[in-house]
């Protein structure tokens, strides 16, 4: 047991959540720098009846704690909390606002596959994958959650200095009427209509489209 | 369902007035362990076939009880639930139509899951039955959402 309100608070405790692995993270209290502060974490589904531990959230030195599987059902939302413990004396909880995994969860950006000829890319994307628990469990697409997910392709031209982006529902994307001999970089990011949410581009990645066969066939004459 | 009933309505713009106010909304809502839409009894278990149904029934639910029990001093979370009660009235003239062209039929399923809503709220004082409702607002858009892709920008 110890003192409550001994200590002050944890802040900035939230939830961090891409593609469902919901990860609370929070900041130690303000005016402990050097104590070895500890902290305990609980979880609660909303509309149920208690709040509930995490055995391997009690007591730990780190400033996070992975609830990925006790908030895994996305249909429903949830609350965590967090206390603060040193030597005999812990703080208050502090809580996180409502957490709505199906609303609020990041989608990742989509695994992205670029092939060229002399004048078009083209670009087949795959849909990012639900957190699961074990790699070996079936994957689920987050294409299967949230049926109406597009992506947001932005091309980059090196010689031309130009960027273009482009609204796609599907996974393949010809981009035709290209620069031969010229290099393009693309970067895509997941969207689902509806409320806000951050979104994370994917690495950018670059390709040369061939050289124009006709002229190189000129010049060999 | 609705599919054929809902007149191309954005309700994006919708969960953009909620999401602006749904974190204040929310803090007031005391208790945790008590829902209004129970979404796993209710709402998830309903089938395209009685989606309109239910729709109109929600709609009427905010309408009728919801947005009349709640009382709101702060001038800029009334402005944004006002202007979310007039997407609602929109919503149930255009379903009005569906009505009379009879293609928003009640089943039980319907019925009683719509019951089930109004017990819940009875059970608490009217408006912490009607903070609770306005909290849950996301709840039954991102339902409306995925149950009328294709009618709705």
């Amino acid at each position: 047991l110890c003192i409550s309100g001994g200590l002050p608070q944890p802040t900035n405790i939230t939830f961090l959540s891409i593609n469902m692995r919901n990860i609370l993270q929070w900041s130690p209290p303000e005016g402990l720098q050097g104590a070895e502060v500890t902290y305990t974490v609980q979880y609660f589904i909303y509309g149920q009846k208690k709040w509930l531990n995490k055995s391997e959230c009690r007591n730990i030195n780190r400033t996070c704690c992975d609830l990925s599987l006790e908030t895994s059902d996305y249909e429903h939302q949830y609350y965590a909390k967090v206390k603060a413990i040193w030597e005999r004396n812990c703080s208050k909880w502090a809580e996180t606002g409502r957490f709505y995994p199906f609303l609020e969860t990041q989608i990742g950006p989509p695994r992205v596959a670029l092939t060229t000829d002399e004048k078009s890319i083209s670009i087949v994307l795959t849909a990012p994958e639900k957190w699961k628990r074990n790699p070996e469990d079936s994957s689920i697409s987050m294409q299967q959650i949230y049926s109406n997910l597009k992506y947001n392709v932005s091309i980059y031209n090196t010689k031309s200095n130009r960027t273009w982006s482009q609204y796609v529902t599907n996974h393949t994307l010809v981009l035709s009427w290209l620069e031969p001999d010229t290099l393009y970089c693309v970067r895509v990011e997941s969207f689902v209509p509806g409320p806000p949410r951050l979104a994370q581009p994917s690495d950018k990645q670059c390709v040369h489209t061939l050289k124009d066969q006709a002229s190189a066939l000129k010049v060999k004459i | 369902g609705l599919r054929r009933c809902l007149i191309s309505m954005d309700i994006h713009h919708i969960e953009e007035a909620f999401q602006e106010i749904k974190k204040t909304i929310q803090a007031k809502d005391p208790f945790q362990n008590v829902t209004i839409l129970s979404t796993s009894e209710t709402l998830h278990r309903i089938k395209p076939l009685d989606v309109c149904c239910m729709t109109k029934n929600l709609l009427a639910f905010y309408v009728d009880k919801v947005f009349k029990d709640h009382q709101e001093l702060n001038p800029q979370i009334l402005r944004k639930i006002s202007s979310i009660a007039n997407s609602f009235l929109y919503m149930q003239k255009a379903l009005r139509q569906c009505q009379e062209q009879r293609q928003c039929h009640c089943r039980d399923e319907a019925t009683n899951a719509t019951r089930i809503i109004h017990s819940n709220y009875d059970q608490l004082e009217a408006r912490s039955a009607a903070i609770k409702s306005l909290g849950e607002l996301d709840v039954f858009l991102a339902w409306i959402d995925r149950n009328h892709q294709g009618t709705s920008a």
